[in-house]
């Protein structure tokens, strides 16, 4: 997961060679970096980051415009609470025999994850600029749109059993389907070559396609 | 004069349980992340083995057995490396969506040095916790138990993540040890030639 971005670099050219400096090893080279202060911040300086960086993320989803967080600043907790969320819920029925619920919920995450693998490798394999997390962290921020919808399915659900409320939970999958499908293409598209776009976009609208597929049949 | 004696005595079992806690403060600079390192790494293998005897709900134990994961993870790799053993890494993708791996380690100074106690406790649990899962791998995969097989693969490609990072942040700091050690020979070797060089004349 990615960490640390410096928030502020510090930029004091001090001329002694034994400063308080965190010394990086950049893959085969070092790189000597005096103005990065990370290494000695204080806990609560990097987990108040983090946290707002995820929520950063669950905002940008729906407002696609900023690209940068999601695609530099990757992270993957995003994902594993979203896919927990949907394993969870899309449990509801079967609550009665708790045994019973172990397969599916461990096969939601299955799913989930080496779905996003595929449509990864995928991606990869046709050229694409992204890396594994990369593809991962946006695959898993944009089911967002999905869980909602699966939350207001839940919420419908608890109303009295009509065709026309099936209708309603129909179209509110719908939308969640097509605002994931958006979301992820408008941050992956740019990352593929211009030639072979339609051959990466195809795999995404597919995950997504299983997933409401399993959140409509499920509810 | 039993007062006195009295007196005395607890004074002294005062200075002695004193210099104890300023010897362990000594050893350990930071208990509370020492503590954390190895809380939730020791939880989540404690979890996984007794689960069953706490509740029978599998998910309720795959959620909380994943959740300590993840925050070991998180805790191992953003805050007790740093604070116990002066190590980080860290990912960082560049314009052209390539990916780098940045391993840092913080030089060493007189007021920020590793105290040999924390980096044995740091090393020794992310070493054999991997150890452990591992051998619950087996298990798994010998009794056939693949719901639980999830988990441990899980747990071990998080575990197996720090291990790797830290291993090869910590050999980067070996290298550049040698090759200042190196340099700085070099150095000695250059101005004793040259103050030589200085006298023959």
């Amino acid at each position: 997961m990615a960490s640390p971005r410096p928030v502020s670099p510090r930029f004091d050219h001090s001329d002694s060679d034994e400063d308080e400096e965190s010394q990086r090893v950049h893959g085969d080279h070092q790189v000597d970096e005096s103005h990065f202060d990370t290494i000695d911040e204080p806990v609560s300086q990097t987990l108040l980051r983090d946290l707002k960086s995820i929520g950063q993320k669950f905002l940008h989803v729906f407002y696609v415009k900023q690209k940068i967080s999601l695609l530099r600043n990757w992270d993957l907790w995003g994902p594993l609470i979203l896919c927990g969320a949907m394993a969870l819920l899309l449990q509801g029925n079967k609550a009665d025999n708790v045994n019973d619920g172990g397969p599916q919920f461990a096969e939601v995450f299955v799913i989930f994850w080496c779905g996003a693998g595929i449509v990864t490798i995928n991606s990869q394999l046709l050229g694409g600029r992204i890396s594994l997390f990369q593809s991962l962290c946006v695959l898993g921020y944009c089911m967002f749109p999905l869980v909602l919808a699966l939350i207001g399915c839940r919420i419908v659900l608890m109303l009295p059993h009509t065709s026309g409320l099936f209708v309603l939970r129909f179209c509110l999958v719908i939308l969640g389907f097509c605002w994931s499908t958006f979301a992820s293409t408008a941050f992956l598209a740019d990352t593929q070559l211009s030639d072979r776009k339609a051959l990466a976009i195809y795999p995404i609208f597919l995950f997504y396609f299983v997933m409401a597929w399993l959140v409509i049949s499920h509810t | 004069m039993i007062s006195l004696t009295v007196n005395v005595n607890y004074s002294l079992l005062y200075q002695s349980s004193f210099k104890q806690s300023r010897h362990f403060f000594n050893l350990i600079r930071h208990p509370v992340a020492g503590f954390f390192h190895i809380f939730f790494r020791c939880a989540a293998i404690a979890t996984y083995l007794f689960c069953g005897w706490f509740s029978k709900s599998f998910i309720a134990n795959f959620i909380t057995i994943i959740l300590l994961l993840a925050f070991d993870f998180w805790t191992v790799k953003n805050v007790t490396g740093r604070l116990l053993v002066g190590l980080r890494w860290w990912n960082y993708i560049d314009d052209n969506g390539k990916s780098h791996w940045i391993y840092e380690s913080r030089k060493s100074q007189s007021d920020k040095t590793v105290y040999p106690a924390e980096s044995r406790l740091f090393w020794l649990a992310l070493i054999i916790c991997p150890a452990v899962w591992i051998v619950f791998f087996i298990v798994a995969l010998i009794t056939f138990k693949f719901k639980w097989l999830l988990i441990v693969i899980v747990a071990l490609s998080l575990n197996f993540a720090n291990l790797i990072g830290y291993v090869k942040c910590k050999k980067g700091a070996h290298s550049r040890l040698t090759r200042m050690a190196g340099d700085f020979f070099t150095k000695q070797i250059i101005s004793r030639v040259r103050f030589k060089t200085v006298c023959y004349r």
